[in-house]
């Protein structure tokens, strides 16, 4: 039996899902173009976009590993759907850099951004222009709640923070002490810890929560942190980190401490995955970014072709656009020694068929 | 004659600069074995000095960029941008020693053209660390696709090279806590000792006045941001071998810290003035501070102000002790 690639495997999906929507659109009358984002897709028909319909992801600090699975998923469904797609967006995490970026986007005139926002207060301003310049534009992975957005695609942090929190618990029987780490002032991770530490009270009332030490990615400050902790607290059982970078720093310690204190983390990089492997990691969080960014597209695709909905509301009497999702979760996976090879971002690009990180990134043509 | 010469060092020790900084480190660990027993205890301090050692040696580089008259904002994304040559020398199936070789060769031609910026074409040490800075971490992105390398698997391939960033010497002294302390001790006493570093002090000092004297001012600049490039490298040796990889945050702010600790310890950012022994003092109360945040379980939100406060009223009490001293001998 022939082995089904998770991009073949989309595509049928994706292709499925495509007939299957015509056939029901097919009876339905033509949606009106009041509140049409993007203006008219001339050479648009049914759920294939125009050739020179374009729509970009644009994100903060665009070298991070993180947006790019998100970037492969936007890129995929993009040209499933014929339209054209670019990854953009700030190399600096700095506002006002990532600002400049989406206007740049702009100028180009797509029909659609994806944009994770560094903050929601400055692109308020922003995503109301380019809503009056007929852009759509969804979020992805933070929010901007109250501007002119069409829909929030996001891995749900405290649904991540709640997950490591019943992973640990149950890894140290419900008993001993557990550390974190943070990284005070960056919202998801805050969320993760403060949501991580009132779970284990509230679900584990005998595990005694220790110290929450900043530690700001760093995996030295993160080692450090351990080792200080350890010796303080002798019933240390277990830590979690917020993000993986700490975690990598806090697994070096607990091994060379040997005292059996079990690491777990949220997000993956290659070392946390290798650890796992050799049992010297207990598990990691993975938000499913390759359907954020698959999702994301799928939603300002919905937005720019309102034409295509028929909805049983006043939203086309009023020119609304039909399409308006405040909240998507895309899913989180728990990764563990038998999944962790499913998470190397080369075994990935390899089977996705990509030749390297580059091409994975370059803009999508259909 | 005996009660002369006991006279004399004593004299000596009143002038030297780093004896208030001594003294604030010994009152603050009192404070703090008194605060948390732990404090004292030797898997303690041993956490605290290993943890210098990174960036230990990346301050002993600042600190003679910072005697030369200049500054190097660089020093931590050259450090990641070493580790990251490094590792994939190594995942290609390369060996420690072409990892090594890779590494100082690259860091010292880093260095050079850097030094060579400044001198030849007259650029600021700031505006040409700056833009080698986002260039090394950019290279760190490119070169890495972002993603954070693993050397788990390699480094059991070499457990002799595991030692550099793992191993115990006699089982319980840190091996990179001897190797940040042999090139302490080594350039502490250069500085203080050899002729070339007095180049480098008189650089710093008065380039205009270096230069008539004779002094190849240019090439003493290039060998002290070669110097500080190399210290940086070395420290990326020690980062990718302790923690068996390549985070593509590492080293992230540790410019800051490097030069923290280098003007704490009284090196001077007009050049000129300070010494090796003097760095490492201000890097270890540093260290403390933060390990005292940790042993004493302040609150995440707190840490930073509660740290930068402890730092700035101990360079007060320092500036304070040594306008006091000059005052005396005046």
């Amino acid at each position: 039996m022939r082995k089904v690639s998770r991009r073949d495997f989309l595509k049928g999906t994706a292709a499925g899902a495509g007939i299957a929507a015509m056939g029901l659109l097919a009876g339905c009358s033509t949606g009106t173009d009041a509140g049409a984002a993007g203006g008219g897709a001339s050479a648009a028909s049914g759920l294939t976009g125009a050739a020179d319909e374009l729509y970009t992801l644009n994100c903060p600090n665009n070298g991070i590993d993180y947006w790019h699975p998100v970037y492969a998923g936007f890129k995929e469904l993009g040209k499933l759907l014929g339209v054209k797609t670019s990854y953009t967006g700030s190399v600096e995490y700095e506002i006002s850099k990532q600002v400049e970026s989406f206007n740049q986007d702009l100028a180009k005139k797509p029909k659609g951004i994806c944009l994770h926002p560094i903050t929601a207060e400055a692109f308020q301003g922003p995503i109301a222009d380019a809503v009056a310049a007929g852009v759509c534009v969804s979020t992805f992975a933070a929010d901007a709640p109250d501007s002119a957005r069409i829909g929030y695609v996001t891995s749900d942090n405290t649904k991540e923070g709640t997950q490591a929190a019943i992973t640990i618990g149950d890894a140290i029987g419900g008993k001993g002490g557990i550390m974190t780490t943070c990284n005070p002032g960056q919202t998801n991770h805050d969320i993760r810890v403060d949501v991580f530490r009132a779970q284990i009270k509230e679900r584990y009332p005998d595990v005694e929560m220790l110290d929450n030490t900043p530690t700001n990615q760093d995996a030295d400050a993160a080692y450090q942190a351990v080792m200080t902790c350890a010796q303080k607290n002798p019933q240390l059982a277990a830590v979690f980190c917020p993000e993986a970078t700490s975690a990598q720093g806090a697994a070096t310690a607990a091994k060379e401490l040997g005292t059996g204190i079990k690491v777990m983390c949220c997000d993956t990089n290659d070392a946390v995955l290798d650890m796992l492997k050799t049992g010297d990691f207990l598990a990691a969080i993975a938000p499913d970014q390759y359907m954020q960014g698959w999702m994301s597209m799928w939603l300002l695709f919905c937005a720019a072709h309102p034409e295509l909905m028929n909805p049983m509301s006043a939203k086309k009497a009023t020119g609304k656009n039909p399409t308006y999702i405040p909240y998507l979760d895309n899913g989180l996976d728990v990764v563990t020694a038998e999944t962790a090879d499913y998470y190397y971002m080369a075994n990935y690009i390899k089977n996705a068929g990509y030749s390297s990180i580059e091409d994975m990134l370059s803009d999508g043509n259909p | 004659m005996e009660k002369t010469e006991k006279k004399n060092s004593l004299a000596k020790l009143k002038g030297m600069h780093e004896l208030s900084l001594i003294i604030i480190i010994l009152v603050f660990g009192v404070i703090l074995s008194i605060a948390s027993p732990l404090f004292m205890t030797w898997t303690n301090i041993r956490t605290v000095l290993s943890g210098m050692s990174t960036d230990g040696l990346m301050t002993i580089g600042m600190a003679v960029v910072l005697i030369s008259g200049g500054l190097d904002l660089s020093v931590g994304s050259v450090m990641c941008l070493s580790m990251v040559l490094g590792a994939q020398v190594l995942l290609a199936g390369g060996n420690p020693f072409m990892a090594c070789l890779v590494i100082l060769v690259f860091v010292a031609a880093f260095g050079w053209l850097q030094g060579m910026m400044i001198t030849k074409l007259n650029l600021t040490h700031f505006i040409v660390t700056l833009c080698t800075m986002g260039m090394a971490r950019g290279l760190v992105l490119g070169l890495t696709g972002g993603r954070s390398l693993s050397l788990l698997a390699r480094l059991e391939d070499y457990p002799w090279f595991k030692i550099v960033g793992q191993g115990l010497v006699f089982d319980f002294l840190p091996m990179q806590l001897i190797i940040f302390l042999i090139v302490a001790v080594a350039m502490d006493f250069l500085t203080r000792k050899s002729s070339p570093m007095r180049l480098v002090f008189y650089t710093g000092s008065n380039e205009k006045a270096a230069r008539y004297s004779g002094i190849r001012v240019d090439r003493v600049k290039i060998a002290a941001c070669m110097f500080c490039s190399i210290c940086a490298g070395l420290a990326g040796i020690i980062y990718m071998v302790k923690f068996s990889g390549c985070p593509v945050t590492a080293g992230t702010g540790a410019e800051m810290t490097a030069i923290s600790s280098c003007v704490i310890g009284g090196c001077s950012m007009n050049g000129g003035k300070g010494t090796i022994f003097g760095a490492v003092l201000g890097l270890t109360l540093m260290s403390m501070v933060t390990n005292a945040m940790n042993l004493l379980s302040v609150p995440s939100t707190w840490q930073q102000f509660i740290t930068y406060s402890i730092l700035l009223v101990a360079v007060v009490f320092d500036v304070i002790s040594q306008m006091r001293s000059k005052k005396k001998a005046a």
